[in-house]
């Protein structure tokens, strides 16, 4: 099992939830505004004057066969609109 | 939730919300009156005492004087007034404008009543007469008549008056010009003399005759009757039988005396186009609507003249109603060219129709939603509210197009429209909300504005509030509500987008957007320049705004713009003495000079003599009237349709009648009187003085001087000349040997010359006056009222010339004073030259006089209202820019930023000298409100530019770079919202139609002073901007170094 967590531009939070809900994951957790910036290019998301915009997290547990597709799932969606700052990390998950 | 994001996810909630609020506005417009003004209450009020038999001197030492020292100390007084004449004190109370006149009043009668014990026996109560609007007549129609001519007051009365009377909300009608019926007993003295008979005996005989009573109840059995005497004549014929007296058998009334049954001697005779004819006036209750009541009246119209017979022509002379209809409709034209002219700003910028539709929409709900406030509140749709919406439409789309470009931004970068709508419009709501505050900062001191301005103003403020606020509310859930609808998400990647069709519209659009690049970067460039030479660039700017300081010396200063009505109306007035027959003449040739130098005149009516004392005519009394008199009023065509407009043409009749010798005095008032707030301006020298002699001198010295100043019309002196008249000088002694006093004698001289009312005749429920008078060959000339016979207490026949002597006199003027003291004003209309420039002519001729110490001159007039007015204005514009600094304050969290900011107002000003100085206008009320507007309006694009280089310099950039980038970025939504503001006023500036006069000024300042603020702004306020922050970086650095070798060592 593999915890994913997904970091996200709050504009995001429609095509996440359908990925997630397509992919029929129903646990997660969400945190509805969060701060954020990439580590190499894009506008930081930080709520403030200067970059008003902010992110959203999800975090999930998936099988691990589920875990390939949910990226390249995320990927296509970063691919489509690469400004609007959009990653996804795992983990592997010792014990439930 | 927020609110974008609930309203983005409740379309339909939202949706319907607005629709709701378009009906009830579009229901609050259809049930609106229309009028010219927001309602207001005049301001002032009279109090009249008469005391009979006193002379004007009199009057003045023992009422008038009292009942000012009295009136003096009621609240909220501006000044005091009084006329005193022979028998009569009219005190003036003039109150500051938006005074309750009802509390007002009621405070004067309080003070009245106190002071009512120490005036003279013999003095009336104090009356106390409020002066309103609805005394001003909504409608006056012109009557004539062939065959009917000797009956049209009873037609009329029964047949027109009565009628129009039940009109919900007409005030009074009266009918002047036709002569009313009057049976008249013209006795004989000679023959009264032999039979021993006095008039005041015959008219006794004649009401003990002409009477009915009732006479109590009797019974018979168990019925009731009651008795009654009809004794009263059913005709006039029987009135020759009257026994008066028994002298050897009976006297009859015929015997001494002929009846006559016809007209009253002599009226006020009104001429409409040169023929005879008479006038009807119908005024308004206070507080009725006047086009309301004119709708109404024109309705009832068609049947009123079926009922009257066919002779009887009925033609509408004058119309209060025309000019307020006309102004409107053209400020509702100035409105859609505005919409218009909006619209095809946001086409060209956007470029989208998808854009260009929501920014649209939300006009429309914006403004109607201020519809429903005027409903609300009572209020009409007049040339305030109308012009409120004029302002208002170029400023809401601002907020609108703020919220959808950030929205656009998101959606290119490939949010969805839903979520690009939610957080595109959260990230600007704050920026959004804020200059709205700048602008309501602006327009909320309007509503309590005091004064004259006040009543102007007052609405313009609630009204430019209330639209903000809704466009507001507007731009932050209907916005972004109709992006995540309309908008379509951005296609994948580039490379699948199909080439759109090169049709027209997309090849305009590119022509359009290359144009725009280009000047992105030219502007890129100058800011670039300028940053790098800011203190020439500051130099520069400044060097501009002080040498357009310089044009104030070309624009003159007015208080109220004139407007043309269509109406001109005035007096001629003959010399003292002048008899009605001369004045018919001299009113004759005057009309057939209108006639025939006037194509545009539609019509006429003067009227000349003095109205009879029983004349039921208020109207016909606030009017100066005398055998001398003339008074006239003109309706010309509208204004689209002739070329010169009523100043010219008032000029013109002035000069006409300077050239009639006969002319003692005329007057040419363009406008009318009703036309009072915006007839143009008059100035007025006050000279106060006890020496009637010294100040009567002295004004005419101005007179004389003024008639010689350019620009300075109808001067006026408003001392009346001394009139002749022949006086009778009773000898009191004798007077009281034969047991009478002057008052009694005094009555035998007007019962006898006058005639003396002695009972009603009744007809058809009418009443009509039985009047016993000297027959007309008896009262010709001095002797006749010498030969007078009065009666002694023991009823000895005394002739008039033992107790009396006729003395021909000139009568006194009458008193005027004001402040507590005598005054007599010189008054100018003004026409071609300004307040100011009048102003300063007077003062030279004061300089050139020898003014004795004990005569105060002081400058009056319209130069008054201007003063309190301008003073209002300056403490206005102080407190709005403080609230505006303050606002900006706030939202920047600095002191810096807004000062800088504010820096664009002087530039508004340069603006605004230099478009009254091209466009000739003047400095006046209505440009005045304009710059103060111009202080909200000019900062939002400073606060756009300033807010985003801040932006800039917080995500890290250099300060040239945040400068030069952020001005880029922003100089399109600058100049769009510039754009839409300029061109939503240019029709006002242009002035379209009736009335737009008063207005123009107002657009004239607000297009040119926006224009050249902003292009200032665009490049001192980056300039300034930087220098600031050059300053402060290197302070810091300073700090830093210093810092750094403290440490070292």
């Amino acid at each position: 099992m593999k915890a994913a967590f997904i970091a996200y531009n709050q504009a995001f939070v429609d095509e996440i939830e359908q990925i997630l809900h397509q992919l029929s994951i129903r646990g997660y957790t969400k945190w509805d505004e969060v701060k954020g910036r990439g580590t190499k290019t894009g506008e930081p998301h930080l709520g403030s004057h200067a970059w008003p915009s902010k992110n959203m997290a999800t975090l999930c547990v998936v099988e691990d066969n589920i875990a390939p597709i949910l990226k390249k799932r995320i990927q296509a969606l970063d691919n489509d609109a690469p400004e609007q700052g959009l990653r996804v990390f795992f983990w592997e998950i010792i014990d439930v | 939730m927020s609110v974008y994001e609930s309203s983005v996810k409740r379309p339909v909630l939202v949706s319907i919300a607005f629709i709701a609020v378009m009906i009830l506005g579009i229901f609050s417009y259809s049930k609106l009156s229309i009028d010219l003004l927001p309602e207001f209450d005049m301001n002032m009020a009279i109090a009249i005492v008469t005391y009979p038999n006193a002379s004007a001197e009199d009057v003045e030492n023992y009422v008038t004087k009292t009942l000012e020292a009295t009136l003096s100390t009621v609240n909220n007084l501006k000044k005091v007034t009084s006329t005193s004449k022979d028998n009569v004190a009219l005190v003036t109370v003039e109150f500051n404008w938006g005074t309750d006149l009802d509390d007002a009043v009621n405070d004067m009668r309080d003070k009245l009543e106190l002071v009512k014990m120490a005036l003279p026996d013999g003095c009336s109560s104090p009356m106390i007469f409020k002066l309103s609007t609805s005394m001003m007549p909504v409608v006056i129609y012109s009557v004539d008549a062939k065959e009917s001519m000797s009956a049209l007051y009873k037609i009329l009365d029964d047949n027109m008056s009565n009628p129009l009377q039940r009109i919900e909300g007409v005030g009074s009608v009266t009918i002047a010009g036709a002569p009313q019926r009057e049976i008249v007993a013209l006795v004989d003295p000679q023959k009264m003399e032999a039979y021993n008979l006095t008039v005041e005996s015959i008219g006794g005989r004649i009401a003990a005759e002409n009477l009915n009573m009732p006479s109590g109840k009797f019974y018979i059995g168990n019925e009731s009757y009651t008795l009654r005497i009809e004794g009263e004549y059913k005709e006039s014929e029987p009135l020759n039988d009257i026994v008066v007296t028994n002298y050897g058998g009976p006297i009859y009334l015929k015997d001494v005396a002929t009846i006559r049954d016809s007209l009253q001697e002599k009226v006020q005779e009104s001429y409409v186009n040169g023929k005879r004819g008479a006038t009807v006036v119908v005024s308004k209750q206070n507080g009725a609507n006047s086009v309301d009541v004119v709708n109404k009246i024109n309705k009832a119209l068609p049947s009123i003249k079926k009922n009257l017979p066919p002779d009887v022509h009925i033609t509408e002379i004058m119309n209060s109603t025309d000019n307020i209809i006309n102004s409107i409709n053209s400020l509702k034209e100035t409105i859609l060219l505005a919409f218009v002219f909006v619209i095809v700003v946001i086409m060209y910028f956007l470029g989208q129709w998808r854009a260009a539709l929501i920014v649209i929409i939300t006009i429309p709900v914006s403004l109607i939603g201020a519809f429903i406030y005027l409903f609300a509140t009572g209020n009409t749709l007049n040339m305030i509210s109308m012009s409120a919406l004029t302002i208002a439409i170029g400023m809401v789309v601002d907020d609108a197009i703020v919220v959808m470009e950030n929205v656009t931004k998101h959606i290119e970068r490939g949010a969805a429209p839903r979520e690009a709508a939610i957080y595109g419009t959260n990230e600007v709501a704050t920026a959004v909300i804020a200059t709205t505050l700048t602008l309501i900062a602006v327009f909320f001191p309007f509503t309590m504005l005091g004064g004259m301005a006040g009543i102007m103003f007052k609405q313009l403020g609630w009204m430019m509030c209330i639209i903000m606020v809704v466009s507001t509310t507007c731009a932050l859930t209907l916005t972004p509500m109709l992006c995540s609808i309309i908008y379509k998400r951005k296609q994948k990647s580039k490379g699948q987008i199909a080439a759109p069709k090169a049709n027209v519209i997309t090849k305009i659009r590119d022509i359009i957007q290359r144009q725009l690049d280009v000047l992105d970067n030219a502007y890129e460039k100058l800011l670039s320049w300028c940053v790098s030479h800011k203190p020439s660039t500051i130099i520069i700017s400044f060097a501009v705004f002080f040498v357009s300081l310089l044009l104030i010396k070309f624009i003159g200063t007015d208080f109220i713009p004139r407007s043309d009505n269509a109406q001109i109306s005035g007096s001629i007035e003959l010399p003292a003495g002048a008899s009605v027959e001369r004045s018919k003449v001299i009113a004759e040739r005057f009309y057939k000079y209108a006639r025939e130098n006037f194509p545009e005149l539609k019509n006429m009516t003067y009227t000349v003599g003095t109205p009879s004392d029983d004349e039921d005519n208020s109207f016909a009394l606030m009017q100066t009237s005398g055998d001398n008199y003339i008074s006239f009023r003109m309706k010309f065509i509208d204004i689209a349709d002739r070329k010169r407009d009523i100043y010219e043409m008032s000029d013109l009749m002035r000069e006409e009648l300077a050239s009639y010798p006969e002319v003692a005095k005329s007057q040419v008032t363009p406008g009318g009187q009703q036309g009072g707030m915006t007839g143009g301006s008059t100035v007025e020298v006050h000279i106060y003085g006890f020496d009637f002699e010294t100040t009567t001198k002295l004004a005419n010295q101005y007179k004389e001087k003024m008639s010689k100043i350019d620009g300075l019309k109808d001067i006026t002196i408003s001392r009346k000349d001394y009139t002749p008249q022949f006086n009778l000088e009773f000898d009191r002694e004798k007077l009281a040997e034969n047991g009478l006093s002057v008052s009694s004698a005094s009555t035998f001289v007007r019962n006898r010359m006058n005639g003396m009312t002695a009972s009603l005749f009744r007809e058809d429920g009418d009443e009509y006056k039985i009047k016993v008078r000297y027959a007309e060959e008896f009262r010709k000339n001095i002797e006749d009222i010498e030969n007078i016979t009065l009666y002694s207490s023991a009823g000895k026949p005394i002739k008039l010339s033992e107790v009396a002597k006729v003395v021909e006199k000139f009568a006194p003027p009458q008193i005027e004073r004001q402040d507590r003291e005598r005054i007599v004003k010189v008054t100018a209309t003004l026409s071609g030259t300004t307040i100011d420039k009048a102003k300063l002519a007077i003062d030279n001729i004061t300089n050139e006089l020898s003014i004795p110490s004990n005569i105060g001159i002081e400058i009056g007039g319209s130069i008054e209202d201007q003063q309190d007015t301008f003073s209002d204005m300056g403490i206005l514009m102080i407190l709005i820019i403080i609230l505006v600094y303050s606002v900006m304050a706030g939202q920047f969290e600095s002191f810096r930023s807004p000062f800088i900011i504010m820096l664009s107002v002087p530039f508004a000003l340069t603006g605004m000298f230099l478009g009254l100085w091209i466009t000739g206008g003047t400095l006046n009320m209505m440009s005045a409100i304009g710059a103060i507007m111009l202080v909200g309006i000019v900062v939002k694009n400073g606060i756009v530019l300033v807010d985003y280089i801040n932006l800039n310099r917080e995500r890290g950039m250099s300060i040239v770079t945040s400068i030069v980038s952020g001005g880029k970025s922003r100089l399109r939504p600058v100049l769009m919202t510039t754009a839409t503001t300029v061109l939503g006023m240019l029709p006002m500036a242009i002035g379209i139609g009736e009335g737009s006069e008063v207005w123009q000024p107002m657009g004239i300042v607000i297009v040119f002073g926006l224009t050249v603020s902003t292009l200032v702004t665009l490049v001192l306020i980056p300039t300034i901007y930087g220098s600031f922050a050059a300053r402060k970086m290197n302070r810091e650095r300073k700090n830093f170094k210093r810092k750094l070798r403290k440490e070292n060592i």
